[in-house]
């Protein structure tokens, strides 16, 4: 075998054996225990409470279900990522783990990546399935189901998941101790937590800050993307979320924002692992 | 095969490994010693790739951290604390034997079973809620199933009942000659046997590097008396347990001793020095 095809085989190989392992870890911990009962407990205790039945601001049926779903999601889901992400390579540092599996003829990209897909795979599988598990919901009691929203919601969810992973593992190889990892996930998800819309309101008013900037803001934070993205689609006015989200519209236009609020968590969170990749691949592996 | 020169590392300017020199050849078998803080755990972690380090290191002609892969292909490794990894016990076994470029997965099983662990008895239960001892045995067969070109073990036998050390001892003298050893331990007269170098470190340096006698390598033994005064239970105990006997003269004990037990030997009767009257040994 020369020498050059060893270490593309290595990857290969190494790359799926980590997904596996990693998948089969994540089954058994009580982080995804737990994850999966709030994302599919949401939608089952929605549908109980007959959301579907109700009506507000002419949303009713699917469209309501998913429109409540997506607010819980955009509450939870990053701070939930964002937790059980941060401890990834951090945690197997401290425990020794890290020291023992990477003395295995393990590629170090093969190691990182495959823990970051296998993340994603856990952490979209669950929310995935609830979805999935309200259309089929909506098609037993002959429900109009909208489809295009669905799909935009999945593709959406997924790249808001994918966003914080990477941000969550760019945390997880930037610090060595896990309280640090916590400590600086909980202060990224409050940081963008207070400049979403309802704060940017008030910043615009108490301190009459240049529009640009409020903008600037609002672009940056990928909680404001996707909150302004998921309204969008069911209010193309805009008429439920601030001023921000107006001017927004304005320059980016209907279609020009939705395929932004798809591609810019993406990007982030690319560049995010990516960065987290060259940290953990240059400096001291243990 | 292995060569470190002018190794620097050190920790937020505490210098761990300081102007490293050393040089491991085929059939090297070295005990690694000296006390905490002396810079072992560091250079096995630099050996392996897992610490950058200044200067220059090559094993097999190949850089660890460029081209880690290779490099570990060719190492079996034992670290001195079981890690609490998840994966249960046939996991973690397939997890090393899709990762190995050589077929483990049946030696590794056998290995674990000559070493009084069962993998089948315990296929499905977590690797971390296994005894530390189980850990260290799955350990031992995971590294060795490899057939490594260099075997690295840090306090290899710390966890080991008396019958997995001697059936680890055992598996290890079974080893083919040219394997690579290095192994860091504290209790350097368990591994006599095995080694034909001792080196010692001290604040991050190489302050002892001894090549063993060929005495000891070749197994010779030696004849050995001892007399004693007094009573002495304990002593005549210790004598009997190193199948020493007494003839007409009650305190006069006799017996051979292997080469490589010599300084174990020593170790064990200086608690007795004032019940020794005369020591002989002899070379056969």
């Amino acid at each position: 075998m020369s020498t050059l095809t060893l270490p593309l085989m290595g990857f290969q190989n190494s790359f799926i054996t980590t997904v596996i392992a990693e998948i089969r870890e994540s089954f058994r911990a009580k982080w995804f225990f737990l994850y999966t009962l709030i994302f599919g407990g949401a939608i089952v205790m929605l549908l109980a409470l007959g959301i579907t039945e109700s009506q507000v601001l002419g949303f009713t049926g699917l469209s309501r279900l998913l429109i409540t779903y997506i607010q819980l999601c955009v509450a939870i889901l990053p701070v939930f990522i964002l937790i059980t992400t941060v401890r990834t390579v951090v945690g197997d540092r401290e425990s020794n783990v890290l020291e023992y599996i990477l003395s295995l003829p393990i590629s170090l990209g093969a190691y990182y990546w495959g823990k970051l897909t296998a993340r994603f795979i856990i952490v979209f599988i669950p929310v995935l399935l609830a979805l999935s598990g309200a259309v089929f919901w909506g098609a037993v009691k002959n429900l109009t189901i909208p489809w295009s929203i669905v799909g935009y919601y999945s593709l959406m969810l997924a790249s808001l998941a994918w966003a914080f992973l990477g941000t969550g593992m760019f945390i997880s190889t930037l610090v060595r101790k896990q309280e640090w990892a916590l400590g600086l996930a909980f202060l990224v998800w409050l940081t963008l937590l207070l400049f979403i819309d309802v704060i940017l309101i008030g910043v615009l008013l108490q301190n009459q800050l240049m529009e640009e900037v409020i903008i600037g803001i609002a672009l940056l934070n990928p909680l404001q993307v996707f909150r302004t993205g998921a309204i969008l689609l069911f209010d193309p006015e805009m008429s439920l979320l601030g001023p921000a989200s107006y001017v927004i519209l304005d320059n980016m236009g209907y279609t020009g924002f939705l395929f932004y609020s798809i591609l810019y968590p993406l990007g982030l969170g690319w560049a995010f692992s990516w960065l987290g990749y060259k940290i953990f691949k240059t400096g001291d592996l243990v | 095969m292995i060569k470190l020169s002018n190794i620097n590392k050190s920790f937020a300017q505490h210098q761990v490994l300081d102007e490293l020199e050393l040089e491991l050849k085929i059939g090297d078998r070295i005990a690694l010693i000296g006390q905490n803080g002396a810079g072992k755990t560091t250079l096995i972690r630099t050996l392996l790739g897992q610490y950058t380090a200044e200067g220059q290191l090559s094993m097999f002609g190949l850089n660890p951290r460029q081209q880690r892969i290779e490099v570990l292909q060719k190492i079996g490794f034992v670290p001195q604390h079981s890690p609490p990894i998840q994966m249960s016990v046939g996991e973690l076994v397939d997890f090393s034997a899709a990762l190995s470029l050589t077929p483990m997965k049946d030696e590794v099983y056998a290995l674990a079973g000559k070493l009084e662990f069962d993998i089948e008895e315990q296929v499905g239960k977590p690797f971390f809620k296994l005894s530390g001892g189980m850990k260290q045995k799955l350990l031992i067969a995971l590294a060795l199933s490899k057939r490594p070109e260099f075997l690295i073990m840090d306090e290899p036998a710390a966890n080991l009942d008396p019958a997995g050390r001697k059936a680890f001892f055992d598996e290890l003298s079974l080893l083919p000659q040219n394997t690579t050893m290095l192994l860091s331990s504290h209790r350097v007269d368990e591994l006599l046997p095995f080694i034909n170098r001792i080196i010692e470190m001290d604040c991050g340096r190489i302050v002892h590097d001894q090549q063993l006698a060929d005495e000891i390598k070749a197994g010779k033994s030696l004849d050995c008396k001892i007399q004693i005064t007094g009573e002495g239970e304990a002593i005549r105990k210790t004598l009997d347990s190193w199948k020493f006997s007494n003839g007409s003269n009650p305190g006069l004990y006799s017996g051979k001793l292997a080469e490589a037990d010599r300084t174990k030997f020593f170790i064990e009767i200086a608690q007795f020095s004032k019940q020794i009257k005369e020591l002989k040994m002899e070379a056969e």
